[in-house]
């Protein structure tokens, strides 16, 4: 068993190494839980060495085997968790989680946007999350209200680049 | 075509992706974007990019949580119980091959070591069948388990072509045949297929598995053991 990508003990230090901060992380964002997020991700890599044949790398790299691992490794913890549901404050049942690709486009986007430069991201969350006029942005930060453009452009682009190295498709 | 407005138009891009530009400003870049493929092509992509922003929620940009320094070694530590476990299934299966090498010559017959070991607990004792009499380079063992609903086999296969569908049954005393399910045999892998069938162990004459275009058939004949061994020792 387990002749293929995580056979030997090396290679499960390396994937860990490479990606288990990455699956933590969405992980986390998707069950809001660090103690279950911690299991899910054990439990994928335990998943992932018995399974260790059935990778392929010509069909996708071990980052996008292990996430597709982990995401079912999240719809059965989310299941589990769902056959006691939370009571919300007020007493009524808690709106059901959102569904889970919706947290992992989240978590990706939010993943890029901390790869980004702090430069880049802070013009995006200025003109665009927070919707606050360039020349105010431009004085805050003491440069020209062009440069608050440009970055804003060349923030798309990096954060289009990231992106792509982290496997999005759409 | 590029033209040398396209170094003025650049950099409003994005902000023009995004819908920021004014009215005026729009106006200007979309007369540009018109006769200029290249920034025709950068917007549609930044656009694209844009339209991922509002699954983001910017409360969640600073660092990203971290796991425990100690889960990493914690998993390599479950991994190492798990092949541990799983080096412990696998000779209880196969000891039963030490005595069987040297008869594999012959063609199309079928001998079968019945080992009893003992155990089980549930009125009979679970038994070790081996597949002899294969071609050079395959080996085949089973493990019998009996339950209430019928029979567990544990089934270990190795040297056949890589992805071979096997099919397992078992055939009763009267010669009725039940299915036990199938499994691929996958180059590397040593591990047991675990199945089971609804016919009970002591009805069962003989185990049989369909492999590529070939089919094994090895007596189980529960009175007959032929040799004995003596349980393996657990693990220290």
């Amino acid at each position: 068993m387990a002749a293929g990508a995580l056979s030997r003990e090396r290679d499960v230090r390396d994937a860990y190494a490479a990606h288990a901060g990455e699956l933590y992380g969405f992980a986390v964002r998707s069950l809001d839980d660090a103690g279950l997020a911690e299991e899910a991700v054990q439990e994928t890599f335990v998943r992932a060495w018995r399974a260790g044949e059935r990778f392929d790398p010509e069909i996708g790299s071990l980052r996008t085997w292990l996430f597709a691992i982990l995401r079912n490794v999240v719809i059965d913890l989310g299941r589990a968790r769902s056959v006691r549901p939370r009571v919300g404050p007020e007493g009524g049942i808690e709106p059901s989680v959102e569904p889970l690709d919706e947290a992992l486009l989240s978590w990706q986007v939010e993943e890029a946007m901390r790869r980004i430069g702090d430069d880049h991201r802070r013009v995006i969350v200025e003109t665009y999350y927070r919707a606050r006029p360039y020349a105010e942005v431009a004085e805050e930060l003491g440069v020209p209200e062009g440069t608050v453009k440009s970055r804003v452009y060349y923030g798309l682009r990096a954060l289009r680049v990231v992106l792509e190295e982290m496997g999005y498709e759409d | 075509m590029k033209t040398e407005n396209c170094r003025e138009w650049r950099e409003s891009l994005g902000a023009y992706a995004l819908g920021h530009l004014s009215a005026d400003e729009q106006a200007g870049l979309e007369a540009h974007l018109e006769g200029c493929a290249e920034c025709r092509a950068e917007v549609q992509s930044l656009q694209q990019v844009a339209t991922l922003l509002p699954h983001a929620d910017p409360e969640r940009f600073g660092p990203s949580p971290q796991p425990p320094k100690d889960l990493g070694e914690r998993i390599l530590a479950t991994l190492d119980g798990e092949r541990r476990e799983q080096r412990r299934h696998q000779r209880r299966l196969r000891f039963g091959f030490a005595f069987g090498g040297a008869a594999t010559a012959l063609a199309v017959a079928v001998l079968a070591l019945v080992v009893f070991t003992g155990g089980g607990g549930e009125g009979e004792p679970e038994q070790h069948v081996e597949f002899s009499s294969l071609p050079a380079g395959v080996e085949m063992a089973a493990m019998l388990e009996p339950h209430a609903y019928g029979t567990e086999i544990h089934m270990y296969v190795s040297g056949i072509r890589s992805g071979t569908l096997c099919r397992v049954f078992l055939r009763a005393d009267d010669g009725a045949r039940y299915p036990a399910g199938t499994f691929r045999y996958r180059w590397g892998d040593d591990s047991n297929a675990i199945l089971s069938s609804a016919l009970d162990l002591s009805r069962t004459a003989a185990i049989g598995v369909h492999a590529g275009d070939k089919t094994f058939i090895a007596p189980v004949d529960r009175s007959a053991a032929a040799i004995q061994i003596r349980p393996e020792e657990e693990e220290t």
